[in-house]
């Protein structure tokens, strides 16, 4: 099961290249799209104003988030929102260099991350933006991409890193170039989880038993994939005591998958007639190990005693560069040797592979924001 | 609010396209809600005297910023904040509080009187200055919530539209058991409700009651399923309809919600409104009301329950106050340091800046910022504001010490104490249970008793000139103390000794004393005018009597006395039947009353009949038919059961009634024969001297001779 990548260059990276640039942005993003023109237009006092009240409206919907008062919503969106609201500062922000609008983007991740710790995703895409204006003033200063990319370990032992005088310079262009690459970014996100789901039926064959636990729209979408080819059996724990798996399971029964819910006791009990277990994750840690609804460590101890096969469906945006996690309520830690394989959206790696994906996605120094 | 209504549309379209078009669409006016930051009572006492309620520290922040925080998340855009008590500290807070930047979605406007004596005086304000356009939630300012009641809304203004405008009040309740521990046993309600559209068809606090009524009217209307619940916790959140504000006009008398909402129960028939309630299962909605509430609440906030308003989440946004959030409920804010050995059992909440020295042993209690903790020290329930300071060997268990107060060595703080402001205690003593300390002189109070919503620095000065003039008492605060004992027995008028047990609210004794209550009001001498809560009868009964006494002290025309008794019918809302039995009940026993309960029956007869003279015209105004004269007799029945060393002057007074034809012959025979249904009244009818059969007219005579012999 376990995949050896001797080539790690080969991967992808820069995966958000791979769209090209000529690709319209699909519908939910194009109002936020044109802003960057309307930006030219409006009076700057104003235009402050309302990105201050967009900011601080984003950090309170966050301390509400997931509460009943609050805006409930998925981590995809989650990520989509942040991303948007750090083109939208991008555009607005006063800043000359690449090094202002870093500090700005720094501050504000700061603040953002605070308002929910929990929610990893929102630090994790500040990161990406954060790498992202890197690269494009590393471009703009004429500095091939291929070099950069080819960072050697004894490179970064002697250089230290770009450090921050060297992103004083300015250029012109470098806003749009940036803007641009962060519509690259939205786009790669409103395609996270068809590209996911597109991989179920290599790992889902015709008549195995699964196993899930809760609710995870990633997994629910896998599954129903591959339930368009393949007759399969899931089973569902409902993950008390907020019993997410029922809605799961109904939502999976009503596609057409013949599925059973089972208390979170009986997980043990059920696991020897699974074949795999497909969970979904708030978080992947930057050592292979997850940070998951409460029960699914359970659920991996099971399937590992009973050498189940734990299959991970996570995106790219929930791999953050936090190695232990918080304490969380309802939520526990996962360690990476129970885990078998992921699956994100550029394909399916093993848990020993992500330190690596940690390194392409983000820049080093941006891990303590 | 132009540039409201353009901010909203731009958020609208933009970062939150979710919330989008159909919210838009549906609300064209902004959410606003009424806050009243006063709680129009002293159950905080002596503590509210140097801050208001609405200020309190609850988990490190102010109750007041719970309650606005709910109403932001809710999609309130305006809100109005009425102070009386302190309304300068309410306002100087919110203005440096991030409610009032820029950026706030939720624009606060502070609305300070000293004029405000209840909520009833703030929603008349309300309606005089005609501040709402629309819908609006009226809520406390001590309120800690965090249910979504978008979905009460929606169904608020989808009945207002359905039903033009009946429904004015949505109230808000939550599913909880009795007994539950966030359930205020004072605000313990009974509600009956139709179970389809929700309406509110009777509402009852029930006080500690455990024999409750229900009219039978409220079975009648129409629906055929009904609820009667008593699992209900009232969050003190109510979706008003702007007629509110109008209807607390109309009826200047009423005081509180409570008062509204009974007044429009039973009223309902003739103004056309109805309220109407929704039960949340989940989320959480209390109002601290009284020490008892604020531990409860404070120890639920801590464990999460009203999640996601916890303690490190920092919705206040306040800079320096950040805490981190570890296993068992352990919260620690920045700057904290705590000595070897010493140990944060469960569910504690430590301010910023705050030493704790060695082997201390602390659960489930906050502590403020800028604390200083001695060494071995014991925390359980303990409930400690700012900047205190406590030394070594100090035991506190379920106690309120407030910001600045200073504790000394070897002290323990039995349950319920209280030490307010500035307080310093010890050394080496131990506050027996209850105690209340304040640098306030309880003496004070009386002088100030009429004004208590003066101004806060008047009363601060004058409060000041008077802690010099007395001295402290070594025994009660301990040698290097200062502070003066609030005691219940040290305060004699009623309203005080109230107080004191109110502020840790105290258990409501179950039945025997409500009961007696109840009958107590029956004394004549009492000059207490009674509680709205006390039976409509009763009342109507006492007030017959006043007006009668009246009457015959100031020779009113019988006419006159009729038309207040009508006009008394009306305002309690008293059926005739029961008019004439209360009437004849509190004629006979006008003598008892006036002489006291030992009179002789003779006595009684003489003082009696030149009464029952005088208002014979008053009687004949209202026992008409057959049925007025059974019910009348059934009342005179009534009373000489109760009565029985006055057996020998019922004949007497019967046969008087007879004469001044305020009874006909007829009745009375009827009465006789059929009436008895149990044993001590067939009694009642052997001992009159009378048999069935013998026609009245003898009777008659016979009577006519005792008269004579009275009269020889």
């Amino acid at each position: 099961m376990r995949r050896r990548h001797n080539h790690p260059d080969v991967v992808p990276n820069h995966f958000h290249r791979q769209h090209t640039h000529t690709q319209t942005p699909s519908c939910p993003v194009s109002p936020l799209i044109s802003s960057r023109f309307y930006t030219t237009t409006m009076p700057a006092p104003d235009k402050e104003i309302d990105l201050t009240e967009r900011i601080e409206a984003f950090l309170s919907d966050l301390k509400r988030g997931g509460s009943g008062t609050g805006p409930l919503r998925g981590s995809a969106e989650m990520a989509r929102e942040t991303t948007a609201l750090l083109r939208r500062i991008a555009a607005q922000a006063r800043w000359s260099n690449a090094g202002d609008l870093m500090e700005i983007i720094r501050t504000e991740g700061r603040r953002m991350t605070a308002a929910q710790p929990s929610e990893t995703t929102v630090g994790n895409m500040i990161r990406r933006v954060l790498k992202i204006i890197r690269e494009e003033y590393a471009r703009s200063r004429g500095s091939s991409e291929e070099t950069d990319q080819q960072e050697s370990l004894h490179k970064l032992l002697t250089s230290g890193g770009l450090s921050e005088e060297n992103f004083r310079q300015h250029f012109a262009a470098l806003k749009a170039n940036v803007i641009e690459a962060i519509n690259e970014l939205l786009t790669e996100l409103e395609g996270t989880t068809d590209n996911i789901k597109m991989q179920a039926l290599e790992h889902i064959h015709s008549n195995e038993v699964i196993m899930t636990i809760g609710r995870s729209r990633t997994v629910e979408a896998f599954l129903k994939d591959a339930a368009r080819k393949r007759k399969f059996h899931v089973i569902v724990a409902e993950c008390a005591p907020f019993c997410q798996g029922h809605k799961m399971a109904t939502s999976l029964s009503e596609a057409g998958i013949e599925t059973t819910v089972i208390t979170d006791a009986a997980i043990f009990a059920v696991m020897s007639r699974v074949n795999k277990v497909i969970i979904g994750t708030q978080t992947v840690l930057a050592n292979g190990g997850l940070r998951a609804v409460n029960g699914t460590h359970t659920l991996a101890l099971a399937a590992k005693h009973h050498s189940t096969p734990l299959i991970v469906c996570a995106p790219m945006f929930k791999l953050s560069p936090q190695v232990r996690s918080l304490c969380l309520p309802a939520r526990g830690e996962i360690l990476s040797k129970l885990i078998t394989l992921f699956i994100s959206n550029i394909g399916g790696h093993a848990p020993s592979y992500i330190y690596r994906l940690m390194s392409e996605l983000y820049h080093p120094e941006d891990h303590e924001l | 609010m132009a540039a409201r209504g353009g901010k909203q549309s731009r958020s609208g379209a933009g970062l939150s396209g979710r919330k989008g078009a159909d919210e838009q669409e549906e609300e064209e006016q902004p959410l606003q809600a009424v806050l009243v930051a006063d709680s129009f009572n002293r159950r905080f006492f002596p503590v509210t005297k140097d801050q208001p309620r609405a200020l309190l520290p609850l988990g490190n922040v102010a109750m007041i910023d719970y309650t606005l925080e709910f109403l932001t998340s809710t999609g309130v855009q305006e809100t109005f904040v009425f102070c009386c008590w302190m309304a300068s500290e309410i306002k100087e807070h919110l203005l440096s509080s991030k409610w009032c930047r820029q950026s706030s979605p939720n624009t606060v406007h502070i609305i300070t009187s000293e004029q405000y004596r209840s909520l009833g005086d703030v929603l008349r304000d309300v309606d005089a200055k005609s501040l709402l356009r629309s819908d609006f939630v009226l809520i406390y300012g001590d309120v800690v919530s965090n249910i979504d009641i978008s979905s009460a809304l929606h169904a608020h203004r989808h009945r207002r539209k359905m039903d033009k405008n009946i429904s004015v009040m949505t109230m808000i309740f939550k599913e909880s058991s009795p007994g539950h521990k966030s359930r205020c046993e004072e605000d313990d309600v009974i509600v009956a409700m139709d179970s389809k559209s929700q309406r509110i068809l009777h509402y009852q606090k029930t006080q500690g009651l455990k024999r409750l009524q229900f009219p039978m009217n409220i079975f009648h209307n129409g629906s055929d399923e009904f609820e009667i619940r008593h699992d209900l916790l009232d969050c003190h959140i109510s979706i008003c309809s702007p007629q509110v504000a109008e209807l607390f006009t109309d009826n200047f008398d009423y005081q509180s919600r409570n008062d509204f909402v009974r007044g429009m129960l039973v009223n309902e028939e003739i103004l056309g409104n109805q309220i109407h309630m929704h039960v949340t299962k989940d989320g959480y909605g209390v109002r601290v009301s009284n020490l008892l509430m604020y531990d409860s609440v404070s120890s639920d906030l801590v464990r999460r329950w009203v999640y996601p308003l916890t303690p490190e989440a920092n919705f206040i946004d306040q800079k320096g106050l950040s805490c981190t959030y570890s296993r068992h409920n352990v919260y620690r804010g920045s700057g904290v340091s705590l000595g070897h050995g010493s140990q944060m059992e469960e569910n504690v909440l430590i301010g910023s800046d705050t030493n704790i020295g060695a082997n201390c042993y602390i659960c489930n209690s906050v502590i403020g910022n800028n604390c200083t903790i001695g060494d071995n020290v014991t925390l359980d329930h303990a409930y400690i504001w700012n900047n205190v300071h406590i030394a070594s060997n100090v035991m506190i268990s379920q106690s309120l010490v407030c910001d600045k107060a200073e504790i000394k060595e070897w002290v323990k703080l039995n349950k319920q104490c209280v030490l307010a402001y500035n307080v310093v205690i010890g050394p080496n003593m131990s506050l027996p249970e209850g105690t209340v300390v304040s640098m306030h002189h309880p003496d004070e109070e009386e002088e100030e008793d009429d004004d208590e919503f003066m101004s806060d620095d008047a009363a601060v000065g004058h409060s000041k000139d008077k802690a010099k003039l007395k001295v402290f008492n070594p025994a009660e605060v301990g040698v290097g103390g200062r502070g003066y004992i609030w005691k219940a027995s040290s305060l004699d008028d009623t309203e005080d000794e109230e107080i004191s047990q109110c502020l840790w609210g105290l258990v409501l004794n179950p039945d025997p004393e409500s009961e007696s209550e109840d009958s107590e009001p029956e004394d004549p001498d009492d000059p207490v005018i009674p509680s709205p809560e006390m039976e409509d009868v009763k009342v109507f009964q006492l007030e017959v009597l006043g007006t009668l006494q009246r009457g015959l002290e100031e020779n009113i025309s019988f006419d006159n006395l009729v038309l207040e008794i009508n006009s008394l019918k009306y305002a309690y809302n008293i059926t005739l039947k029961e008019v004439m039995q209360i009437l004849t009940r509190v004629v006979l026993e006008y003598p008892f009353q006036q002489q006291g309960p030992q009179l002789t029956p003779s006595q009684y007869v003489g003082l009696l009949l030149p009464l029952l003279k005088k208002w014979a015209p008053v009687f004949k105004n209202y026992v008409k038919r057959a049925q007025d004269h059974l019910d009348c007799l059934s009342a005179f029945e009534e009373h000489f059961l109760e009565q029985e060393s006055h057996w020998a002057a019922m004949v007497k007074v019967l046969m008087n009634m007879y004469q001044l034809e305020i009874l006909e012959e007829e009745t009375i025979l009827r009465w006789f024969s059929q009436g008895a249904t149990t044993d001590k009244s067939r009694q009642l009818r052997k001992n009159q001297g009378l048999s069935p059969t013998q026609p009245l007219s003898d009777s008659e005579q016979i009577h006519d001779h005792d008269t004579h012999a009275i009269k020889g």
